[in-house]
């Protein structure tokens, strides 16, 4: 057979490739920064408020603007929350600048007469952050002409890992200002945990979802994607952490200096990164004829 | 209210591009940016070699997914089924590109683009930017030349019956492969021809309902 256009399976480019990584960009740092916020606020980490606030907000807010043809009419995005995902997750960012503000500001000034710690606050945040985390992934995932996002366990995937994510810096933080890491370590250990499970079940699930499905699949484990997987997300992602994480949980916290968890950090990033680089750059369509 | 929809004969498509070249003149359109498509594949091991040719452009889907995911509304379906982008209100999100399963949506990037690079524009070009300006950095597809429609329908004239109230791609197609008309409206040629030859859609399992059939 001799093909053309969209007469063999077509990876989507769009939102990857060119100003597309922009996009990749934003939902990354939109997704660590909510989840800083949101292991910050069980530990009662004050300044991970602040930082989850600011990635959110600044980064992610940001590069999301870089990658629109229009800035200038982003407003526009808050028109249509009734069905579009997008607009949705704008609603909910804007919901978390605003609380999230109210927040953070008796952190960042005394005196004032409430203070950032009330339990409602503090449950509304919650939701709205791992709102957020999801939000890349379920604005991926409504597209259903991209069966490699329409699965229904990319969802969990994208909350563990923005939970992973957010737990390592958080733990990072918490180490560099000398406070205690119990909590946080155990933080870690079940995210990572949960985060292996879930990302298996996603790619096990959805190579059985459809033919399109598998080919996307195979691109992302035997194809063009097949090295960047197995080094970034699995060695580097997965297996590093995995190491340290049990040698840790092994011999007690005094293994746990400050470069091991920096290195533990960065191979974190790096895995989250490339995780959510290679799931949209192995998004194909099916042939249309 | 009619729902405009096509039907593509494709026993009598001979494959000449007539359709993408009159769609490119309508339109404007710059060089690399297609609204109308054949695609080509061709099967089978000499002497028994078959060339199938498919012409596709915007399905103006009934359940449009591009709408549905639009977040500001840009994208958004007339009351006679036409799916038209308003770039005034488009951010350039890519949204609906990516969520057209179809892929017949093409994002305006590069307003330099000239048709013979490093000649400047030629006089047509520089035309169609006084009657047909693109904007840079929002999202453009086929309209069904619904500009077309509704200076025809204005002055009296039936779509798919009358060439000046006619998509141009019908009108040029040399061998009347494409026949324009009403889907809601049983007495049209299209839903006729959709009726007694068993027309299909592309890819109906997703649910969208295009309002472009083909029939074999």
């Amino acid at each position: 057979m001799e093909y053309e256009w969209m007469v063999r399976y077509t990876p989507q480019r769009e939102w990857i490739e060119g100003q597309g990584v922009l996009l990749w960009l934003a939902f990354f740092f939109s997704e660590i920064g909510a989840g800083i916020y949101f292991v910050s606020l069980f530990l009662n980490f004050k300044a991970g408020w602040l930082v989850g606030w600011l990635v959110t907000l600044v980064l992610g807010g940001l590069i999301h603007l870089g990658f629109l043809g229009h800035p200038m009419r982003s407003w526009r995005i808050l028109l249509k929350p009734a069905s579009s995902e997008l607009s949705r997750g704008l609603w909910v960012i804007f919901l978390f600048g605003v609380i999230g503000f109210f927040q953070i500001l008796p952190v960042v000034f005394s005196g004032l007469p409430w203070t950032g710690e009330s339990s409602t606050m503090s449950t509304i945040m919650g939701i709205l952050c791992i709102l957020i985390i999801t939000h890349g992934f379920l604005t991926m995932n409504v597209v259903r002409a991209l069966p490699l996002w329409n699965s229904s366990m990319i969802i969990p995937v994208s909350l563990v890992s923005g939970i992973w994510v957010g737990s390592q810096t958080a733990e990072l933080m918490l180490k560099i200002s000398g406070q205690e890491l119990y909590m946080s370590e155990l933080w870690s250990r079940w995210s990572l945990l949960s985060y292996m499970a879930v990302l298996f079940v996603y790619l096990w699930g959805t190579y059985h979802a459809s033919d399109t499905a598998k080919e996307s699949i195979k691109r992302l484990l035997i194809g063009d994607s097949a090295v960047r997987f197995y080094i970034g997300v699995l060695v580097i992602g997965i297996i590093i952490p995995l190491i340290i994480t049990l040698v840790v949980w092994g011999n007690g916290f005094e293994e746990l200096s400050g470069g091991v968890l920096f290195i533990r950090f960065v191979c974190v990033l790096i895995g989250d990164l490339t995780m959510r680089y290679s799931i949209m750059k192995s998004a194909i369509y099916t042939p249309i004829i | 209210m009619a729902r405009f929809g096509m039907v593509i004969d494709l026993r009598k498509c001979i494959g000449c591009w007539s359709c993408t070249v009159s769609c490119k003149e309508e339109h404007f359109l710059p060089r690399g940016m297609f609204w109308n498509r054949v695609l080509i594949s061709e099967s089978g091991k000499y002497p028994a070699v078959k060339k199938e040719m498919y012409p596709v452009l915007c399905n103006h889907c009934k359940e449009a997914a591009c709408v549905d995911v639009c977040p500001t509304g840009a994208t958004n379906k007339r009351e006679d089924g036409i799916v038209v982008v308003d770039a005034d209100k488009c951010t350039g999100c890519r949204y609906c590109l990516i969520a057209c399963p179809y892929q017949q949506r093409t994002p305006y990037k590069d307003d330099k683009v000239e048709w013979f690079p490093g000649q400047g524009f030629t006089q047509f070009e520089i035309l169609g930017r006084t009657l047909y300006p693109l904007q840079k950095g929002t999202m453009t597809k086929c309209n069904f030349c619904a500009e077309r429609i509704d200076e025809g329908q204005k002055r009296g004239l039936k779509p798919g019956v009358d060439n000046d109230a006619t998509p141009a791609c019908v009108i040029s197609c040399p061998v009347n492969a494409r026949i324009f008309g009403d889907l809601d409206d049983p007495s049209s040629k299209v839903s006729g021809l959709i009726k007694v030859r068993k027309g299909f859609q592309l890819h109906p399992e997703l649910g969208t309902d295009p309002s472009v059939y083909y029939i074999n």
